[in-house]
């Protein structure tokens, strides 16, 4: 027992101090996938059956919806693209540089429940992918999280709403920047340390302010769904409930940084904390 | 730990072990997520409670090092709080096997209350009002637990 005392401590110590661990956790990891594969083959093979048995009429108002989405989608690209050109060129006139679109690559997640708690998800490209710690995570809506920890073929992921990440924002509407913290259960954020007399609406839309340079700006995060000033407390209490369907999706992108971000990152930024 | 019979009876527990990890990552309704019994802690306070000498604390460490790392924790935290429940049962397991199943339960319940406490301490940003229920429905599917594990042990004549 002594001895079971004194390992568990020490590897406490030296995975939560020192990140000197992090190269066993990975092996490890590697050895416990096979089992956390076992576990998400369920639900994989009902998803299979479900979409194999779709009968002919659901697939053809599946494809027909799709259609619309995606003729939608190309008249908006249309209209992104000239005003991409236009802001490229004022930017130009400005003297500042343009960041350029950045690559993504897609993975799904892995469905099989973590620590509720804690609030990660696990992704089925690792590092043979070119997955690193700190890339940032999105869904087809918004921000989802970043990844935290690698193995050669699945990654983890923390989500927004884990109580100790942090994630640098912006009020879409007037430029106003916060920071986003999760809160646990419940799925939504947090914005902090902002006065009593700060212009923050409900419905506000808040994006990424690409400050810290471990998200890219300009992602949705979630919109302010109460704005509270309560007697007594020196800061205002502002719910945000993320744009993301974190508990729904089951592809998400890796954005892949820009040289110029790749840079920026190497000194440790202080945007996304990452806690147990 | 040499001889061929008594490598079969480890095969069984650790297969018994590594159902019950996989049980504790299954996905479920977003809803009963929160009551996920402790599969894992149940298995081996079982085997421990069975065969205290085939079981030991040392085994339940591993095990939770692996949990750790699957669950994502920080490493350690449920390698300790395992190895201290099953030290505990190890240690109190002649007087455990006499007591009626219903009040064997009832200790489950205050073990795995236990080791969310301990997980409390160590990250008190993830505390939550809800961790009393894993707790609960430990308790409640414990008899189930038991009996299941009995019948295992019996038919593959693991000792």
């Amino acid at each position: 027992m002594l001895l079971a005392v004194i390992a568990s401590l020490t590897l406490f110590v030296l995975d939560s101090r020192l990140n000197y661990f992090s190269s066993v956790r990975t092996v490890l990891s590697t050895v416990v996938y096979p089992i956390q594969t076992l576990a998400s083959m369920p639900n994989d093979i009902g998803h299979w059956f479900t979409e194999y048995f779709q009968d002919r009429k659901q697939l053809q108002e599946k494809n027909a919806a799709l259609e619309v989405t995606n003729l939608l989608n190309h008249i908006r690209i249309q209209k992104m693209q000239a005003l991409e050109r236009e802001n490229m060129r004022l930017r130009e006139l400005l003297g500042s540089s343009f960041r350029l679109q950045e690559h993504v690559l897609v993975a799904e997640l892995l469905t099989i429940d973590l620590d509720p708690f804690s609030q990660q998800v696990l992704i089925d490209k690792g590092q043979r992918s070119g997955v690193f710690e700190g890339q940032p995570v999105l869904d087809a809506t918004g921000v989802m999280g970043q990844v935290t920890e690698v193995t050669p073929f699945s990654s983890r992921v923390v989500l927004l709403t884990n109580p100790g990440h942090g994630i640098p924002v912006q009020v879409n509407r007037n430029g106003l920047r916060a920071v986003a913290t999760g809160r646990g259960l419940g799925g939504i954020l947090q914005l902090e340390y902002l006065p009593h007399n700060v212009d923050v609406r409900e419905g506000d839309l808040l994006v990424t302010s690409g400050l810290g340079g471990r998200f890219p700006a300009g992602y949705p995060v979630g919109t302010v769904i109460s704005v509270d000033f309560p007697q007594g407390k020196s800061f205002a209490d502002i719910a945000v409930k993320p744009a993301a369907k974190l508990d729904s999706s089951r592809e998400v992108l890796l954005v892949l940084p820009t040289e110029k971000q790749r840079k920026m990152n190497k000194p440790e930024t202080s945007s996304g904390e990452n806690m147990p | 730990m040499t001889s061929t019979k008594s490598a079969n009876g480890m095969g069984i527990i650790i297969i018994t072990v590594m159902i019950a990890m996989i049980l504790m990552m299954l996905p479920l309704p977003e809803q009963f997520r929160l009551f996920r019994p402790e599969f894992v802690l149940m298995v081996l306070m079982y085997w421990v409670m069975a065969l205290p000498r085939r079981v030991s604390v040392g085994f339940a460490w591993v095990v939770g090092v692996l949990m750790d790392v699957m669950m994502g924790g920080a490493l350690g935290v449920t390698a300790f709080s395992y190895a201290l429940v099953i030290f505990m049962t190890a240690r109190f397991h002649l007087q455990l096997r006499q007591y009626p199943v219903w009040q064997q339960a009832l200790i489950i319940l205050s073990l795995v209350l236990l080791i969310h406490i301990i997980a409390v301490i160590v990250s008190p940003q993830l505390a939550s009002w809800y961790m009393w229920l894993p707790a609960v429905t430990s308790m409640i599917l414990w008899p189930i637990n038991y009996a299941l594990l009995r019948n295992i042990r019996r038919s593959f004549h693991v000792s």
